[in-house]
């Protein structure tokens, strides 16, 4: 549609634009950052060099002590690389004797350091008794020299040269965040450019093109309407106008004429029969009239949802990154259960809550309304959030965490029934492209940014923010359409019967996808995204900002990834294939543990493992349709899909606990591999049950 | 159903917390039979030392075999007798003695239904102790004392790195062969020479220190720069009077691999505190009596931390002082037998 | 100026502030552990000193309750830095059995303390207090088993001190760089904008003259031309339909 690809060139010329300037914004911080780094950092630093040196000193005279001659001390160098090792600001150390001469050093000598030590200024420090320090630039160093005194003896002068490049370097490790903070400014552009001016255009340009090719089918209904007060409204009130215009004088025509045919007779009516020949034509050609009273722009309020989701799923997302170690720090030994485990006992939790939850949320979000029931979730959750940041330990976390799970459970399958009841046939695709979007830029923005949150204003803080998050999304659920729409046509939703769950289980065709693909898909995503890689980074030494960098790593893979797998599985390949394909990436991400086990390895993991994710992704629920008509046709589409979801999501509750009997067996590195192997033999098992002519997608309907 | 699961928690939880305090109220003390080899040596003093500091009450009976096999029936008959909570043995003979190899118990003889914590065994796989360091498999774990050959081998390369070691060791002594291939394998790994010469056999095929010392020169003349002495006990009783002296006329430094060679004048050497020994023995103890761990999966481990020594007016004949970090961590042994202060003032002002 | 124009320049406004909001944030963060990292760093110098000498006393045999010389020397290196505002050590129960205060021997240390040390990887500890910092060292025997702790308490002036003066300065570079960005962005957003508006423009003025009945006007270039170019082409198409019929109806009007 050429209006949505303009709104979209529009918007990434706009996000370009800010992005221009946030970068040129971040930069002016940086260097006042550096600024003020350098004053305050270099004089700190020189006192540690002090109390270092100090430490060096007695090292020294402890040996000159025992009869070693200063000169001939041994090992000095070794004693300098050990420094260097624990202080990487430090850049080198010499020992001079009194009339400076470098009796030991290492490091990298700064130029002019030699005529320094010999500098009678320096010197004199020798014969110092005190405990003192001088610092002085020299070349690229900050040289802080003290005096090497036994008992009134001047021996020597020991300096410490401290690297004047350490502040950049300190610098240069927010850059890394900084890169983080514009990914995520990006997403959050366009999110927003989207919730605060987009969905007024692109409704009102899609009314407008609706509208162009109305007219061009000839139909000039009038259509009653309120148009907003902006450039697009206007636009559309002259067009509005111009029909008006068309339909007055039609209607006038049409009065004249039938005046003049009641009132003609004979003769006169023969000369108005081309007239009315023409009206004829015109009336099969043209429609005009007032259109029927059409549903008040549901593109827009569909497009309205988009916002409150978002910060919502945002609030849920900023956890994952950090949530496990979190844990981690409240564990209870539970006796008779590995801590590995209980570590992932919340996260299971959590999505057991949602995945037994949904059927019943709902018809219960059906009966109560749409926008009710996502208040009463994001309200429970916001609660959730708030305990979980105050939670005492395990076990009142578990219930935080349930209360969280529950207000997920709710919002989610609100906001799905929201998009439900406002789509149709032919554009609840679309519905849940945005419904799904919004989950997407969450996953991408939420974990990196929750990560850096935690490790700077620690866990609870960041569950604070949650709650925050939780609580913004409470007002913006409140500003949605109160006035609910019950679509006739469908039958309330309802949770899937035990015995079509039964049925379905033993069903070959449809465990084949569930069970080969589906739930493996769930397990590895869960264990590996949401339990090990927190777990493991944080393991290695490493910081949930780093993980938080990890899991945007995935979540930009299926950001870009999914759209095209999408569009693409219906036009080229099998879908199965897409399936087979997916799983089989997904299953030889973690086998990449096996060449190393550094962190920059993992980055490899979840990228592949997003790469596989997004391919399968889309295609698998399709499939559900495709192979499974002869289901379908004896149970029903819903309960179909609904024993479909609810174990693809006991998949994503198994997932921690599979992984955390695996660390316990095998370690991390061991778990990815084991996870990764799992899932790659079903990939195989998958692609071997769909090879035959069975599997054939079915003809177009 | 999340509540359920909460308040089944809970209550494991408080049966735990029960049985906890249910232990921390029996105050009989555990009893413990030590049998020892040559009378009490700073081992038990550890041993005893670390009960004491962990407020674990012990009832220690002190059996001392005196170098005297023949008084071992008596022992194992009074251990059936009173049957105490542990058995304690010194050194590799007594351990035998009252736990057997592994390959050859007789449950007639040997103690089996009562835990042993064996102390001072140097090679306890060699000596078929435990088969398995890692996993004892039997009723019996313990402790051995001496440094393992490579972190004898890296300690001696952090006081000077070297490229080339001599070895002087005795051939009918299997515990000696089987170090020195041991520094065989090392030196493959971190790439030095070795030069290991077999002690001289008499015509009684009797080991002899008969040319000992041109053995030493004839090493300097190979460009070796450490000898390093093997824990072998007939070059223990030779070092003082003619190893090491041949080895400081001819300028080579010495390393000592057990205490007794460091007390016969080598320049440096790991060895193991016996004091500390004995708190590890008493530790094994504490895990079998207090934690209820079964001994067979008790691991015999060593410490992971050895004394390392030097000798300084040794040091200084030799022209090689200590390298500086090492004034962090070594003892240092002055000519002059003063005890070394255990906090030495600091030098600064 | 258009209400999109608004909303554009809204969401650059409300970016920015994110943006320069979190790298203000990062900026101070990691100036803060970078600080109290160095200041930290400080202090373990001096405990592990401290630790050496410990260490030097067990080796020789000594109960680490009994090491006599203790006092003297936490109270010598207390001394060797302003900043150390006390040392204590203490047992896994967090009972202080040696310290340079000396009402402090045989109380317990805070349970974080304790907590803190368990749950470090390794044998360095920290925490964070409101008035004190506290760095600390796990004291291991021969055998890896810790025999107890030793904490360093400092001040926590010098570091919040530090963090303060940072973080005013990096705020102030932060509030000057948004309002930069705020005086910015909107001028070089409209130019993006106006393309859109003139876009927009011509379709309204396209559609204030859908019902002219003059040829269609030259080409704008904009995106909407077709658009425009059908609206007139559908609207000229009904109206010529009509003008048919008007003129039919004119044709048989009596005369």
């Amino acid at each position: 549609m050429l209006e949505k690809n303009y709104l979209w060139r529009i918007y990434w010329r706009l996000a370009g634009v800010i992005m221009v300037c946030v970068v040129i914004a971040l930069a002016v911080v940086s260097y006042f950052s550096h600024a003020v780094f350098q004053r305050e950092l270099v004089p700190e630093t020189e006192q540690k060099a002090a109390t270092v040196g100090a430490s060096v000193r007695a090292l020294v005279l402890k040996a000159t002590g025992y009869g070693i001659d200063f000169s001939s001390l041994y090992g000095v160098e070794q004693t300098f690389a050990e420094v260097f090792e624990e202080n990487p600001e430090f850049a080198y150390m010499a020992i001079t004797n009194t009339d400076g001469n470098v009796l030991f050093a290492r490091g990298s000598e700064p130029i002019g350091a030699r005529t320094h030590f010999r500098n009678p200024v320096v010197l004199q420090i020798a014969h110092e008794t005190t405990e003192m320090s001088k610092a002085a630039r020299v070349g690229e160093q900050y040289i802080v020299s003290m005096p090497i005194n036994d008992d009134g003896k001047p021996l020597g002068v020991l300096h410490v040269g401290i690297d004047s490049k350490f502040v950049e370097h300190v610098l240069l490790e927010v850059l890394l965040d900084v890169v983080v903070v514009l990914v995520v400014s990006l997403f959050f552009t366009l999110e927003l450019l989207n919730f605060m001016a987009g969905a007024r255009l692109a409704s009102g340009l899609g009314e407008f093109a609706r509208q162009v090719e109305r007219m061009k089918s000839g139909d000039f209904t009038a259509t009653a309407r309120i148009r907003a007060n902006d450039e697009i409204g206007r636009l559309l009130r002259r067009i509005d106008s111009a029909i008006d215009h068309l339909n007055v004088r039609y209607e006038f025509l049409v009065g004249e004429l039938q005046d003049k045919m009641r009132t003609a007779a004979g003769a006169q009516r023969e000369a108005l029969r081309p007239a009315a020949q023409a009206l004829e034509q015109i009336g099969k050609r043209f429609h005009f009239g007032s259109a029927p009273e059409a549903s008040d722009s549901d593109e827009m309020n569909l497009n309205r949802i988009r916002a409150p989701l978002f910060a919502f799923i945002l609030a849920e997302e900023l956890t994952r990154s950090y949530l496990p170690t979190y844990v981690n720090q409240l564990l209870v030994t539970i006796p008779g259960i590995s801590p590995q485990v209980v570590i992932g006992l919340p996260i299971m939790l959590f999505m057991l809550i949602v995945a037994l939850g949904q059927p019943y949320l709902g018809s219960w979000s059906e009966r109560v309304g749409r926008r009710k029931a996502m208040l009463v979730g994001a309200m429970i959750a916001t609660v959730g959030f708030a305990g979980t940041a105050l939670a005492y330990n395990l076990y009142d976390l578990l219930l935080w965490r349930s209360l969280c799970a529950l207000g997920y459970a709710m919002v989610f399958v609100a906001a799905q029934g929201y998009v439900l009841d406002r789509t149709g046939q032919q554009n609840r695709a679309q519905g849940f492209a945005l419904f799904i979007g919004a989950i997407m830029v969450a996953t991408v923005c939420g974990p990196s940014i929750g990560g850096i949150l935690a490790d700077n204003i620690g866990f609870r803080m960041s569950f604070g923010v949650s709650a925050v998050m939780a609580l913004l999304s409470i007002l913006a659920i409140a500003r949605l359409p109160t006035v609910e729409i019950r679509p006739v046509t469908t039958k309330a939703t309802r949770a899937p019967r035990m015995r079509e769950v039964m049925a379905l289980v033993m069903n070959k065709r449809f465990m084949t996808l569930t069970g080969l693909a589906a739930m493996p898909a769930k397990i590895i995503l869960t264990g590996v995204c949401f339990y090990l890689v927190p777990l493991y980074i944080v393991s290695i030494g490493n910081t949930s900002t780093m993980a938080g960098r990890m899991l945007m790593v995935y979540a930009v893979m299926m950001v870009l990834i999914v759209p095209l797998s999408a569009s693409l599985s219906d036009a080229t390949m099998r879908r199965d294939r897409y399936v087979s394909v997916g799983l089989i990436i997904s299953g030889m991400s973690g086998l990449l543990l096996l060449l190393s086990d550094s962190f920059l390895v993992l980055f490899g993991v979840v990228f592949l493992l997003g790469l596989g994710q997004a391919l399968s992704i889309a295609a698998q629920s399709a499939l559900v349709a495709e192979h499974c008509q002869e289901e379908i046709r004896i149970y029903g589409h819903d309960a179909v899909y609904g024993v479909y979801r609810l174990l693809e999501r006991l998949g994503n509750a198994l997932g921690p606990l599979i992984a955390s009997l695996l660390v316990v067996l095998w370690g991390y590195q061991g778990a990815f591999i084991a996870l990764s192997a799992l899932v790659l033999f079903c990939g195989v098992a998958f692609t071997i049950a769909t090879r035959g002519s069975d599997w054939e997608p079915a003809p177009a309907r | 159903m999340a509540r359920t699961f909460l308040a089944l928690i809970v209550l494991v939880v408080m049966l735990a917390a029960d049985g906890d305090a249910r232990a921390q109220l029996s105050s009989r003390p555990y009893r413990i039979y030590a049998i020892t080899f040559r009378g009490m040596t700073d081992v038990e003093k550890g041993f005893q030392d670390y009960f004491a500091a962990r407020r674990i009450p012990v009832q220690i009976t002190f059996r001392d075999l005196n170098r005297d096999n023949t008084r071992m029936p008596g022992f194992l008959e009074e251990i059936r007798r009173t049957k105490p909570d542990l058995v304690y043995t010194w050194g590799t003979g007594v351990t035998l003695g009252v736990a057997g190899t592994y390959d050859n118990v007789d449950p007639q003889v040997h103690i089996t239904d009562i835990p042993i914590v064996f102390t001072l065994v140097a090679a306890p796989v060699l000596a078929k102790v435990v088969r398995d360091l890692k996993n004892p498999g039997r009723n019996v774990t313990g402790v051995f004392h001496v440094a393992p050959t490579e972190t004898q081998i890296r300690a001696m390369a952090s006081y000077r790195p070297f490229k080339s070691i001599g070895i002087l060791y005795t051939p009918t002594e299997q515990n000696s062969v089987v170090v020195v291939e041991e520094v065989r394998e090392v030196s493959k790994r971190l790439g030095f020479s070795v030069i290991a010469k077999p002690l001289k056999l008499d015509a009684n095929k009797k080991v002899t220190s008969e040319g000992a010392p041109e053995m030493v020169r004839e090493l300097k003349q190979q460009n070796v720069e450490w000898l390093y002495l093997p824990p072998d006990t007939y070059l223990g009783t030779q070092a003082k009077s003619i190893i090491i002296p041949a080895a400081m006329a001819a300028g080579i430094p010495t390393f000592a691999s057990t205490e007794q060679l460091m007390e016969a004048g080598a320049l440096t050497g790991l060895v193991s505190r016996y004091h500390a020994i004995g708190q590890f023995t008493a530790y094994k103890a504490e895990q079998i009596l207090v934690n209820k761990v079964p001994p067979a999966k008790i691991p015999v481990e060593t410490l992971t931390r050895f004394a390392l020594q030097v000798r300084m007016d040794v040091a200084e004949q030799l022209k090689l002082p200590p390298p500086l970090p090492m004034f962090n961590y070594a003892e240092l042994i002055t000519a002059k037998p003063e005890p070394p202060a255990p906090i030495p003032p600091a030098p600064t002002k | 100026m258009g209400t999109i124009r608004v909303r554009f320049i809204t969401v650059a406004l409300v970016v920015s502030f994110f943006a320069v909001g979190m790298a203000a944030f990062l900026n101070y963060f990691k100036y803060k552990s970078t600080i109290s990292g160095i200041v930290k760093s400080r202090v373990l110098v001096i405990g592990r000193n401290i630790e050496n000498s410990v260490q030097a006393s067990l080796s020789v045999g000594m109960q680490f309750m009994e090491i006599g010389t203790m006092n003297a020397l936490l109270a010598r290196e207390k001394a060797s830095d302003r900043l150390i505002r006390g040392i204590d050590v203490f047992d896994h129960t967090g009972q202080v059995l040696y310290s340079t205060d000396r009402g402090r021997v045989g109380e317990k240390v805070l349970v974080g303390w304790t907590d803190a040390a368990a749950r470090s990887k390794s044998t360095e500890w920290s925490l964070e207090g409101d008035e004190e910092y506290v760095a600390g060292i796990s004291l291991k025997n021969n055998f890896d088993l810790t025999v107890g702790y030793l904490a360093l308490r400092y001040s926590s002036e010098e570091v919040q001190r530090a963090a303060k003066v940072a973080g005013r300065e990096i705020l102030l570079a932060a509030v000057l760089s948004f309002v930069g960005i705020a005086l910015i962005a909107p001028l070089a957003l409209i130019v993006v904008i106006r393309r859109f508006e003139r876009d927009l423009r011509t379709l309204e003025t396209a559609a204030g003259h859908l019902e002219d009945r003059t040829e269609q006007p030259a080409t704008t270039g904009s995106a909407f031309d077709g658009a425009i170019g059908n609206l007139r082409s559908s609207l000229r198409d009904a109206n010529a339909s009509l003008d048919e019929l008007r003129a039919k109806l004119d044709a048989a009007a009596p005369r």
